[in-house]
């Protein structure tokens, strides 16, 4: 019993993480409708980005954090004025494709600066281990969840009420329609970006803050495309609902599977949730289904 | 022109040294993979992230069989592509309903399930350890130097050409293009999508499944970090950067980016000697030049280096009127 409801506390809150790192791609799929490989990169690159502002630099904690914002932020221009400006319009897999690239060209860029494969960032949240109920759950965990809820909130509130939410929304509904009224579409296409790479870059750095920076960050950010299969593609609250299920079943399962069959069964099991939504439901829980015409 | 190029590359051996004969093996294995790819990518349309890992299946097939089971290569060579079409037909299944980003993220799922079944199922697989690929040998001949791996890869080579260059005129090959640019419209045409895309990642998988069983042999041991998903990514930019659905392109693309990564692994040791550079310089720059390239072709040159190849020859079959 203990076991299951450590299980259960740990998937829930790292599914949060997965959650919030998977809004990133929502946005920027349904705004611009491509779609983002190098999300696993980015948050490698943000984690230590962070590393080096706070541990290399030596800056205090609030400076660090507003700096990896703002680089976050220039990171997202640069990848959509540069890259992706000139290839919309293009077929879908070159989309992809050029992504990939990205991936490879930020993981080069991470090796280059940062040679190191494995680092710590200094502890950023209170060290003892909080009970609940039997279970024993590290704070970590739990500023993780907290912090994914409160920008959840924060995010909801924006697309709700602010104007450049509600023109971000209106883009993912019909790009020409927004076109004429006047609204700059690649200028939304840009701050979706942004906001794509700041959730990675909070991601990122909640992430480090539980398990250390090690190359494994980059499994987080595929994590969270078994996490928008099952949400659906476009749909925001599935990307927050997936996310906690996807957590559940890595550590339920990884829990509880791996005396039954290999270790590392844990990192397999979103994968084949994949496979299986494929398969069962292509267009995931909430996401919208395409009727194709000739 | 033909001709004379197949010439020199049958004598290769007589004036290239051991360093270059392993560097035109290691190009030969990597065309036959990508030209399977390109196949299924290039002309049926189905994007396939995963392509390292169905590499790994045909590799290790062919090393389990002639390792622990004692069977003559050219069946260790066979079951390898066919078991490797199998794995791909199945993991290709979800193509039936979704496509494009749905796809890709299937085939980086398959990649990730094969490379942990490699690591965990150790009894047979070796684990992370991996397992020694006996030399190859057919009928009493045994393939022990580099050239004669090379005559070997060239000959498969040569003939995985062929099939890719002709398949593109046959029905298969229209009905691929044809779900490629539509498949709803292929579908409504009378093409049964179900056959031709399944047929189309057998296809696709059976050839790298042969790449994977002579790369195994060649190299003579295989282990899981050869088909590191890094690797599936580099495939997909080998032929974006040959040029999509010419049977041209893979090969332009594996040329160009060996000999760049034999430049760069050439140079950045030197590089960095010489100026101190930081560290981690050697092992970021080819991620980096190599993630850049991809970048500038499709943005400059989706059409890849084989539609520059046609443009130049034809500029040059028009010379000097060229209206």
């Amino acid at each position: 019993m203990t076991e299951l409801l450590q299980f259960t506390v740990t998937g829930l809150t790292v599914g949060m993480v997965y959650s919030l790192i998977a809004l990133g791609f929502v946005l920027v799929w349904k705004s611009s409708g491509v779609a983002n490989l190098s999300l696993g990169q980015l948050v490698l690159l943000f984690a230590w980005f962070t590393y080096g502002m706070l541990v290399q630099a030596g800056l205090p904690l609030w400076l660090g954090f507003v700096l990896v914002i703002i680089f976050a932020i220039i990171i997202g221009w640069i990848i959509e004025r540069f890259i992706l400006r000139p290839l919309i319009a293009q077929p879908i897999l070159s989309l992809i494709a050029v992504t990939l690239g990205l991936a490879f060209f930020i993981e080069g860029a991470v090796n280059f600066i940062w040679p190191r494969s494995v680092a710590a960032l200094p502890r950023l949240f209170p060290r003892e281990p909080i009970n609940i109920g039997s279970a024993v759950v590290s704070q970590e965990y739990l500023w993780a969840a907290g912090i994914s809820l409160l920008l959840f909130g924060l995010l909801t509130l924006f697309f709700k009420y602010h104007k450049t939410g509600i023109a971000m929304r209106a883009t993912a509904d019909d790009q020409m329609a927004v076109q004429a009224c006047g609204i700059p579409v690649t200028r939304i296409f840009s701050r979706s970006w942004m906001f794509a790479c700041v959730v990675a870059a909070v991601g990122g750095v909640l992430m480090s803050s539980i398990g250390g920076i090690t190359h494994s960050l980059v499994h987080t950010g595929l994590k969270s495309f078994s996490v928008v299969i099952l949400g659906g593609l476009d749909s925001f609250l599935g990307a927050i609902i997936a996310g906690p299920i996807i957590g559940l079943a890595e550590n339920i399962g990884g829990g509880y599977l791996t005396p039954l069959t290999w270790p590392g069964i844990r990192e397999v099991i979103p994968f084949i949730i994949i496979i299986i939504v494929m398969l069962i439901k292509p267009f995931g829980l909430f996401g919208e289904e395409r009727i194709e015409r000739i | 022109m033909l001709i004379v190029l197949l010439v020199v590359l049958s004598t290769g051996p007589l004036y290239w040294g051991n360093f270059w004969l392993g560097v035109a093996n290691l190009i030969g294995i990597t065309i036959i993979a990508a030209t399977g790819l390109n196949i299924l990518t290039g002309y049926c349309g189905q994007l396939s992230i995963g392509h390292a890992g169905f590499i790994a299946v045909g590799a290790y097939t062919s090393a389990i069989l002639t390792n622990r089971f004692e069977l003559p290569f050219l069946v260790g060579l066979i079951c390898a592509g066919l078991i490797a079409g199998f794995v791909g037909m199945l993991f290709g299944m979800p193509s039936l309903r979704v496509k494009g980003f749905y796809l890709a993220i299937s085939t980086i799922a398959a990649q990730f399930i094969i490379i942990w079944i490699i690591n965990q199922w150790a009894d047979v697989t070796g684990g992370y350890n991996g397992i020694v690929a006996p030399i190859a040998s057919i009928g009493g001949l045994q393939l022990k130097s580099q050239s004669s791996q090379y005559f070997l890869i060239l000959i498969i080579m040569v003939m995985v050409i062929f099939f890719a260059k002709n398949l593109a005129r046959t029905r298969i090959g229209r009905a691929f293009v044809a779900i490629r640019d539509n498949d709803l419209a292929a579908e409504v045409m009378g093409i049964n999508l179900f056959r031709y895309k399944l047929l189309a990642f057998f296809i696709g998988c059976f050839l790298a499944g042969i790449a994977g069983s002579l790369l195994a042999h060649w190299i003579g041991k295989v282990s899981p970090e050869h088909f590191s998903m890094t690797e599936s990514i580099l495939y997909v930019g080998i032929i974006i950067i040959g040029g999509l659905g010419s049977t041209t392109g893979p090969i332009f693309g594996v040329i160009f980016i060996r000999m760049l990564q034999q430049g760069i692994s050439f140079l950045s040791p030197v590089l960095e000697s010489t100026f101190a550079l930081p560290a981690g310089f050697t092992t970021g720059i080819g991620p980096m030049v190599f993630g850049l390239i991809i970048i500038l072709f499709l943005i400059l040159e989706p059409r890849g280096i084989s539609h520059r190849w046609q443009l130049f020859k034809a500029s040059y079959r028009l010379w000097p009127f060229s209206y």
